[in-house]
């Protein structure tokens, strides 16, 4: 087709021209800051860089991958959910008390049943229902912990020793629960990529009203994408619990709904959905990981590693607006 | 009456991206005056008042308010110059009081710098009593009727003493006992508060009842400016209707129409009906109507978008029942709304995704397959001739006439299946060459695919030029149903003004 060459350009693409190395820095600028992250703690500790710290840091966030990856579809549609660190010690402790009673089997089972259900309560709520996302996670946030602490005020331990000899297995140098993480992930990539779905989540988180009168199901991917978050949630219970080998009803998962939302807004997509994409998510989770492992080998200590999460929080913000200045102008 | 002028247009002009919108406007306003301004869909009249309120700058031309002289205006200047303007769409804030929401922005203040209720309420009275409307001023706004509502958005304007009030379209979401109360006031206002009053209306009645003169832009330029008694509805008919020349759209198939496609009997929608629809296959029905007629109301409850009641609608001689957009899509029936924007396009997105959003479904079996997708929107692309064809660039991007090719190129093309698409205003917001363009889309779906199609629109011209038979909706009922050829710009215009219209004549 020679029609391109009668088309006078059009403006934008001049534009483009101009702010081409402004977009092309915005669009690499989180891989950059995670690679000279890595080069500065490589030089600076002495076992930054080995297989066996590289493997760790994939097995100690493996949950918030998970969890990140289901979660950042979900808010590409323009939905949040707030309570995924409680559910998270909902299901760890309803998961712990089976693992106790009833064995191995159906302790998984109910952690991921308990999981899938709070999220799809949740998704009837909110996408069915048509209630707020942020009240109703809020909700969870305060009634799933206290919840979790109902069943079991005290920590749950004493596993069948089936639980800790899975946490501890690996594979290839690479324990199993990260390559859980990493087929999990990659799923999801796959599903965002190669199906419909991830089109019609961002068509969804765009414009909704465009998305339903064009015939996309909006209030069911809702309701499907929560209870997805629900069953990632159990997962990620499953992986915290197996690795401490117990269930601490109090501390299980706090602050764990930041760090999702934080790797997420990194990853570009805003709390209006719409934009983005997943694996700059993953990227924002590596990014994270790495921040606090590189800290703690500096030997700051965890209110250190707080409050750089907070300041990271932030600069996503800073990041988004930038980002959307670039491309409004150009 | 001292016939004072108080403002004065001179040569005002506005074009945008070339395509010349006001080609030269003068008018005179004078005080103690209602004066109406008319005009057809693209006459002009938005892009005027644009100018006076400060959204859109002149590029020629001088506005003088009293002794000042203005070559265009921020919303701010335009204020202080003493131009209000009330539009269809209250600026009003609904938890507040009525006192609160006349004086936000300029409360009054007691001597500690608290806002001084008493004074507000008092002022607030007097203000509506002024305009003899008995409110309480305490009542919160969101409590009162859309009537009431536009009095207390009158009398936020009037306390600021402009020297101008433009009325835009005030009586579109009035009921019939309110339009009479703001008739009323329009003229007390305009004869003993002394004040140059703009009205801006479509409905012809309201012209005859209330104006004290009357200017018809057609095109861009001032038609003619007559006093009262120099008009009647005749003149006025004849003045909206665009100039018949354009003709219809080169016809394809004129009166060789297939089965029907779409068979509605009795349809009844929330606010209209009982309406009697038959589209065969190949033929395009235009909806005319003005604004509040229903014509949006009948296509959304057509598309699924809304529910209808009465029997189920017939494609292709079997009864379909839907109740979502979805599943009236599976039943062969798609809708391209008015709104671009708004209800249509994914702005954000790439060209390609919004031509195939609906379609990623039925293209991806198993997976997505690239190659298979870029085929289609090159295809569909070449079809619509969207310009530029570019697959990467997103819909905000596109000019409106492009924007558009997208938003009804997802139906209208060999992507789609549907049996009967229905388009609401399908040209709005587009230039003139465009609009040909789409005419040209639209009815070579209908031809290529054996297909139906319904368009709903405010513009003669266009119902003239793009359908095969025209239905004419006043008021939710269906007036006229013939084919177009019987038709002319004048019979169209007179036929859609409301039955009071007729009594009032």
């Amino acid at each position: 087709m020679t029609d391109t060459t009668v088309l006078k350009p059009p403006p934008k693409l001049r534009a483009d021209a101009n702010s081409g190395w402004l977009r092309w820095a915005v669009d690499w600028i989180m891989p950059l800051i995670v690679v000279v992250m890595m080069v500065y703690f490589t030089m600076t500790t002495n076992n930054f860089l080995t297989a066996a710290n590289l493997s760790a840091i994939l097995t100690q966030n493996a949950s918030t991958f998970v969890v990140a990856a289901v979660a950042g579809l979900l808010l590409m549609a323009g939905y949040a959910d707030l309570s995924v660190g409680s559910m998270l010690a909902l299901s760890g402790v309803a998961a712990g008390l089976t693992f106790n009673a009833a064995g191995v089997w159906a302790g998984i089972a109910v952690g991921l049943g308990s999981g899938l259900l709070v999220g799809a309560i949740n998704g009837g709520l909110i996408g069915f229902l048509g209630l707020s996302p942020i009240v109703v996670t809020l909700g969870g946030l305060a009634g799933e912990r206290a919840l979790a602490l109902y069943l079991s005020p005290d920590q749950v331990y004493g596993f069948p020793p089936a639980v800790s000899q899975f946490a501890n297995a690996s594979f290839g140098g690479v324990s199993l629960i990260g390559w859980l993480a990493i087929i999990i992930c990659a799923g999801a990539l796959f599903v965002t990529a190669a199906l419909p779905l991830g089109r019609q989540v961002q068509a969804i988180g765009v414009n909704s009203r465009a998305a339903f009168l064009v015939g996309l199901r909006v209030k069911r991917t809702v309701f499907l994408l929560y209870a997805a978050v629900g069953l990632a949630v159990g997962v990620a219970a499953l992986m915290q619990i197996a690795r401490l080998d117990s269930a601490p009803s109090g501390t299980l998962g706090v602050g764990f709904e930041v760090t999702v939302l934080t790797a997420i807004l990194l990853g570009g997509i805003p709390f209006t959905g719409g934009r983005g994409s997943l694996w700059r998510v993953l990227v924002g989770v590596w990014l994270l990981a790495v921040l606090r492992n590189g800290l703690t080998l500096l030997n700051y200590g965890p209110e250190i590693a707080g409050m750089v999460t907070g300041a990271v929080l932030v600069f996503a913000a800073g990041l988004q607006a930038f980002t959307e200045l670039v491309r409004r102008r150009s | 009456m001292a016939a004072e002028q108080r403002v004065r247009i001179e040569d005002l002009r506005k074009a945008f991206g070339g395509n010349e919108v006001l080609k030269g406007i003068a008018l005179d306003l004078a005080d103690g005056e209602v004066h109406a301004l008319l005009g057809a869909n693209g006459a002009g009249k938005s892009t005027l008042l644009g100018c006076l309120s400060g959204a859109t700058r002149p590029d020629g031309g001088v506005i003088h308010i009293s002794d000042h002289q203005y070559r265009g205006f921020t919303p701010q200047e335009a204020f202080d110059a003493g131009i209000a303007i009330i539009y269809q769409h209250f600026q009003l804030i609904g938890p507040l009081t009525i006192a609160d929401n006349i004086f936000l922005g300029s409360e009054l203040r007691t001597a500690f710098g608290t806002i001084d209720k008493k004074r507000q309420d008092k002022e607030a009275g007097e203000v509506l009593r002024r305009l003899g409307v008995e409110l309480d001023p305490a009542a919160r706004v969101e409590t009162l009727s859309v009537g009431h509502q536009q009095m207390v958005e009158i009398a936020r304007s009037i306390r600021r003493k402009p020297q101008v009030l433009i009325l835009d379209e005030p009586t579109a979401a009035l009921g019939v006992h309110e339009v009479d109360a703001l008739l009323k006031l329009v003229r007390h206002l305009a004869h003993t508060e002394n004040l140059a009053v703009v009205y801006v209306t479509h409905l012809l009645a309201e012209v005859l009842e209330v104006a004290d003169s009357a200017t018809i832009l057609r095109d861009g330029r001032v038609l003619w400016t007559r006093p009262r008694a120099d008009f009647a509805l005749d003149q006025l008919v004849d003045g909206i209707s665009p100039a018949a020349g354009q003709g219809p759209a080169a016809r394809i198939n004129t009166e060789t129409f297939g089965p029907p496609v779409l068979n509605a009997s009795g349809f009844n929608t929330g606010r209209s009906g009982p309406v009697n629809l038959e589209v065969r296959a190949g033929e395009v029905v235009g909806i005319f109507g003005l604004m509040g007629s229903g014509r949006t109301d009948l296509l959304e409850t057509l598309a699924g978008v809304r529910r209808g009641s009465g029997s189920p609608v017939q494609i292709d001689d079997t009864p379909a029942e839907y109740n979502s957009p979805r599943k009236a899509g599976r039943s062969g029936l798609a809708l391209v709304p008015a709104d671009r924007k708004t209800q249509a396009l994914f702005g954000d997105m790439a060209a390609i995704d919004n031509l195939l959003m609906p379609h990623y479904a039925k293209l991806s079996r198993p997976w997505r397959r690239r190659s298979q997708e870029t085929a289609a929107f090159e295809r569909t692309a070449h079809e619509v001739s969207l310009t530029p064809r570019n697959a990467s660039l997103s819909a905000d991007q596109f000019s409106g006439g492009n924007a558009q090719k997208l938003s009804v190129g997802r139906w209208a093309s060999g992507l789609s299946t549907v049996r009967c698409l229905l388009l609401d205003e399908p040209t709005q917001g587009v230039d003139v060459g465009a609009r040909h363009e789409l005419y040209t889309l639209v009815r070579t779906f209908a031809h290529d695919h054996d297909a139906g199609v319904v368009f709903a629109s405010s513009d003669p011209e266009e119902v003239l030029a793009l359908a095969d038979r025209v239905i004419v909706l006043v008021e939710g009922r269906v007036v006229r149903s013939c084919s177009v050829v019987e038709l002319d710009e004048f019979t169209l215009t007179a036929l859609a003004q409301p039955q009071t219209t007729k009594k009032a004549v």
